[in-house]
This record gives structure tokens, sequence and C-alpha cells, in this order.
């Protein structure tokens, strides 16, 4: 019965998750909705900051239309869209800003939450949290 | 004092640390603290993982609870626990286990205290994930005399483990993968609840533990979980435990958890299988 049980779960979970796929023939930059759709994230991702008090304070002499576009350019080359990044390293952009893990938690909680509201696929979601996870260690690097 | 009035104590003096301590609470995200297991360490139901408990971060302390009840054929266990994670580097937990014998008649109890220390890591962040040392000093409350009269040499006992955890993004048709290992030396017989030691095997053993799961979305965490077990009493023979579980983390503060064991031959009765539920409260 435990091994049926665990069979009918795995399943379940397998056909759950199919459901919600789209077709992986595409680049992670289409299925995160393009030059369109990668500006709206960044946007809700720079509102949700905006209302976050335990991280709003990092960003107080920040240029943030400058943010944001260089925050497109970065995420359309890493989720191989057709842009080049012509920003500055991780490590150089986040050095000395006296950055925790508790804020950089953070930022990845407002990243979810803007890809939520965007609707944006759960593989697309997962896969770019993947891809932005271990920037952790450049970000982290010097602070 | 009993050990429901210690944990009570200790809750009281652990909620004053927290509320005058400067941050409260965590910024980890929800589920990387996985859920209390049953010897009061953050893990999963069965085994501690390498993670610590709640979503306390570098900058804070969290506090969490948890209360838990198993069924099996023939046996119910109650667990009730707190742990305390200390900036994400160490975690201290107390746990009160209470196994009645339905069938055979009266109660084993055991208290747990466990530290947790994060060598290195991030379940999230890091390629190797999070490895954790952690120890847990078990002692027998109730029923040294039932432990000893099946053979068991001692009524207390210590286990060190070393745990690792790591997601895997986008792992499984788009969903995250939690991969949890826990090397555990010991010496307890069902987990401590039958004494430690016995007459056939006296010295500490290497078990494996290990459990994978699918968030199938933030909230929701289904998976299976193993845990490895020593064979030291000859009365009675002793087998894994195993389960299928399902997490609701409802919120950050609060999740349910719940699970189909398989706990095998327990104390000479066969094949014991039920049900698992444990609500955990996350400040």
């Amino acid at each position: 019965m435990f091994c049926r049980l665990a069979t009918i779960t795995m399943l379940l979970v397998g056909l759950s998750g199919f459901a919600g796929q789209q077709a992986t023939s595409s680049t992670l930059y289409q299925r995160l909705g393009g030059e369109a759709g990668i500006h709206d994230i960044v946007t809700h991702f720079l509102i949700n900051v905006a209302d976050d008090p335990r991280i709003v304070g990092y960003f107080a002499h920040t240029n943030i239309d400058h943010l944001a576009d260089s925050l497109e350019q970065y995420l359309c080359e890493l989720s191989d869209g057709p842009c080049t990044y012509e920003g500055p390293s991780m490590a150089r952009a986040h050095q000395h800003m006296g950055l925790t893990d508790a804020s950089f938690n953070a930022l990845v909680d407002n990243l979810q939450r803007a890809l939520m509201d965007q609707k944006i696929d759960v593989g697309a979601r997962n896969a770019l949290l993947g891809r932005l996870a271990p920037q952790y260690s450049d970000v982290m690097r010097d602070q | 004092m009993t050990s429901c009035q210690k944990i009570w104590v200790l809750l009281a003096g652990m909620c004053w640390l927290a509320a005058t301590s400067p941050a409260l609470a965590g910024s980890r995200l929800a589920g990387t603290g996985g859920v209390m297991a049953i010897e009061g360490a953050s893990g999963g139901g069965l085994s501690p993982w390498g993670v610590l408990a709640g979503t306390a971060s570098d900058i804070d302390i969290g506090v969490t609870v948890g209360a838990t009840r198993a069924d099996v054929d023939d046996y119910h266990l109650v667990v009730s626990g707190m742990a305390v994670n200390f900036y994400d580097r160490l975690e201290l937990s107390l746990a009160n286990q209470r196994l009645a014998l339905d069938t055979l008649g009266g109660h084993q109890a055991q208290d747990i205290y466990g530290a947790k220390l994060r060598l290195f890591g991030d379940v999230l962040y890091r390629p190797w994930g999070i490895w954790s040392l952690g120890v847990q000093h078990k002692q027998l409350v109730e029923g040294r005399e039932l432990a000893r009269a099946v053979g068991a040499r001692n009524t207390s006992g210590n286990d060190v483990y070393l745990a690792g955890s790591k997601l895997f993004f986008d792992a499984v048709a788009g969903r995250n993968l939690l991969v949890n290992t826990t090397l555990r030396s010991t010496t307890a017989n069902q987990g401590g609840l039958l004494g430690f030691g016995g007459d056939r095997n006296d010295h500490r053993e290497l078990m494996v533990e290990s459990s994978v799961g699918l968030f199938l979305n933030p909230d929701w965490l289904v998976g299976v979980e193993y845990r490895q077990k020593p064979d030291n009493l000859s009365f009675a023979r002793e087998d894994g435990w195993r389960d299928v579980y399902v997490a609701w983390l409802i919120n950050k503060h609060v999740s349910l958890t719940g699970a189909l064991l398989d706990l095998g031959s327990i104390a000479g009765i066969e094949r014991q299988r039920g049900g698992y539920l444990s609500l955990q409260l996350s400040l």
C-alpha cells in the first residue's frame, strides 16, 4: 500500500508539473515575455523594493531609471535574450554597500513576488531564480 | 518541573529574548527552514536537515514551536518542541516525545536537547548547499524499566549528525527539488524510546537518513523520507522508518505537515503504519 501511495503521489506531482509546463524549445527570455515581459518584471520588482522598509534604504542615492535599464539589460542577457549587459560586474556593482544575507533574501523575495504577480510560468520563474542564485557569491564578496 | 513546563518556561524566556532583540523573525524565504522534525531540530518529519529552524537570517533570532501527533496501528506518539535559531548559525532545540503503547499498555517518554551548528553554505545560493553539524542529547524520563527489560544498556544517549541540504531550481517539471542527506552516529533504539545500546550491539553505528521534496509552488512541498536505524535488541527486530509527506507553508509563520508513515516493526509488532500531523509556528 505504501509503495502504491508513493507512486500515486509522484505521478500526481508529475502531472501537475507537466500541465503547467510550456514548450521548452523557447528561450528563457521568450518564456519571460521578451523585452516587454522583462520590462514589466523589473518595474514590479522595483515597486516592491520601494515598498519594502527592510531594503529601500540601500537605494536612497540610486538613479532608479538607470537601475531599471541596467537591470533589464542584465536579465535579458542572463535569460539568453538578444542583449549584452554593459554594466559593472555583480561584485563591483554591490561592493561596500553593507549588504546582509537578510537584505539579499529580501531582494529575492521581492523578485519572486514580482514574477508571481506577472503570472510568469512556474518553470520560467524557477529557471530565472536558479540562474540568479549563484550570483550571491559575487554580490556578497566585498561587503 | 515536568518536561512540558520546562518547554513553556523556555518558550517564555525565548519570546522575551526575541522581543528585546533588535531584529525579530526572519528574512529567509519561506520553506528554507524546513519543518520541525520529531526530535525538535528543523528538518523533515523524521530527520534533521542541514537548514536551521524558521526563517532567521544573519541579523535575526527566530523562535519556532511545534506540536506533532503520529498514529500507527499499535502506538501513538505525541511530540512538543521548540527551537531557537540564532543568526542562522546556531539552532538550539528542546523536544518532549511521549509514546503510548496502545496495544501493549503503558508509556515511554523522552526529552531531547539539541544543538545544530551551520558549518557553511546556503540551501539556495551555494553550489554545495548548506551543511550543519548537530548533537542530540536524549534522556528517557518514563519507561526506563521497560527499556532495560528488553535489553537496552542505557536510558540516555547522544546522537551526533552531519546534515546537508540543497535546493535545485527548475529541476523536475519546472519545480524546485529539495534534497537532504543526514549521517547520524547513534546507539538509540527506536529513536531512544526503547533506550540506547542493546544485548545484540552496544556500539555506535553510522546511519543514513535521506529525503527528497518537490516544491509544487512556494507554499506546497511534497516528498518522501527514509531513516535507517540500528538493530541493537535481540528481543525484537528494528526497521528503518519511511514516509510520504505534504507540507503546507501557510505563511512565513505557520506550517502544517501531514505524512503517511511506515515505521516497520516496533517492539515485536510488525507493520506499523499510519498517519502524522504536525503544526508549526515561527516568530
